[in-house]
């Protein structure tokens, strides 16, 4: 976390997770440039432009894929949680291999036209009333403005300028720019492919993301009815140490609870900086750290440690039979409570 | 229609960039209490302020009015 904009350091797990992703990207398209024309027939042979545009084209809808399997990937099983940390990079790359793609289908259909390049893009087929031969560059147009709008406010001033709500919000256009890129690949390389394996692999991927966040959505819990005003959260012996667990809230954000050295503390499960699930972080040093970009808070305040300002909303916790009690009442945030003592 | 679009999202561009000198040479000195001595990132904002101009003069004319 940053008091002030300054050039974030990297360390060796972002340094690792940076080279890893772009040594597969340049793998996937070594092997498709270099290696699969040797593969391909020999009367349908693939020229330079159009091997460009597919191998850039089917890595940034791959990359787009993962990037949204990686969110309830995480929920589902805590390995995953390390693809978290570091999606912004991700996404940025994959706005980068979109445009390269874009620019290659750009030169190679548009370079020479007598017309304005753009107007020629805009203006060459407009049949919109047609499944066949339908324009299938509005949706890829459609899809890259999403990619480049996100990707460009990507940087955590956004975060602050735009609200984090309003941040979020325009982040989730990110479905509706997959959705668009599905329908490109749909009605544009699909239409003239000479074997399958692209159909098979593209829908083989939507349903992965779809079933993903469908087993994603099953797994949280319905949320507890309180008696006497109180949530049981589960037994306390059920944490792990340095870890939380979560609890949903009717009608408000989940609650965090996390066990540190024989005591229970409560904050809202939702980071401060940029919505974040707290509650899938574990305690670092004493102080709980948001697992996407490491913010931190005092556990029995929910305060960034100085000179941070960031605060939490904390919660109440008491026990009862070795079951742990929420109060679903939020206090303000950076209220103190007296951590619950369990062992 | 296709020759007015380019032209029309050639000039959103166009003021985008304005905007973006604007803003990051004075406007976010004024609004983001953050910002002051820091202009490494600056360029970083570009594009976004390019794409959001509008938005981002109305933004910005909230909080000076905040502040």
């Amino acid at each position: 976390m940053s008091a002030r904009y300054v050039p974030v350091s990297w360390n060796t797990s972002k340094l690792v997770y940076d080279a890893l992703l772009l040594a597969a990207i340049g793998l996937y398209i070594g092997v498709y440039l270099w290696v699969a024309p040797s593969f391909q027939h020999a009367t349908l042979p693939l020229d330079e432009y159009s091997a460009r545009m597919a191998a850039f084209g089917t890595c940034a809808f791959f990359l787009l894929t993962l990037i949204l399997c990686i969110g309830p990937a995480a929920r589902l099983d805590r390995r995953f949680l390390p693809l978290l940390y570091n999606r912004r990079h991700f996404g940025v790359l994959t706005c980068a291999v979109a445009l390269t793609h874009a620019n290659a289908a750009f030169e190679w259909y548009f370079s020479y036209s007598p017309l304005d390049p753009y107007v020629a893009l805009l203006a060459g087929n407009t049949s919109f009333r047609q499944l066949s031969g339908f324009p299938f560059e509005a949706f890829g147009i459609f899809g890259l403005g999403i990619l480049l709008l996100l990707a460009a406010t990507s940087h955590d001033f956004w975060l602050a300028f735009l609200t984090p709500r309003l941040w979020k919000a325009l982040h989730m256009g990110l479905y509706a720019g997959y959705t668009a890129v599905v329908l490109h690949v749909a009605l544009g390389a699909l239409q003239t492919a000479h074997n399958p394996l692209l159909a098979v692999v593209m829908t083989l991927s939507v349903v992965l993301v779809a079933s993903l966040h469908v087993a994603a959505s099953r797994k949280s819990a319905l949320p507890a009815e309180p008696e006497d005003g109180w949530i049981p959260a589960g037994p306390w012996d059920s944490i792990p140490d340095g870890r939380a667990i979560v609890v949903p809230i009717a009608d408000a954000e989940p609650v965090a609870i996390f066990r540190y050295e024989g005591r229970l503390s409560a904050v809202t499960h939702v980071c401060a900086h940029q919505n974040g699930p707290l509650g899938e972080g574990s305690v670092v040093l004493g102080c709980i750290t948001c697992p996407w970009h490491g913010f931190q808070y005092r556990l029995e305040d929910g305060c960034a440690p100085p000179p941070y300002t960031e605060k939490l909303a904390t919660y109440r916790l008491k026990l009862a039979d070795g079951m742990v009690l929420l109060d679903p009442r939020p206090n303000p945030p950076g209220t103190y409570v007296e951590p619950l003592r369990v062992a | 229609m296709a020759a007015t679009i380019v032209h029309a999202a050639m000039f959103y561009g166009a003021v985008g960039m304005g905007v973006a000198v604007l803003f990051l040479l004075w406007g976010i000195d004024r609004i983001d209490p953050t910002a002051p001595g820091a202009y490494a990132f600056r360029p970083l904002l570009i594009p976004g302020l390019v794409l959001l101009w509008p938005f981002v003069l109305l933004r910005w004319a909230v909080l000076e009015f905040r502040h």
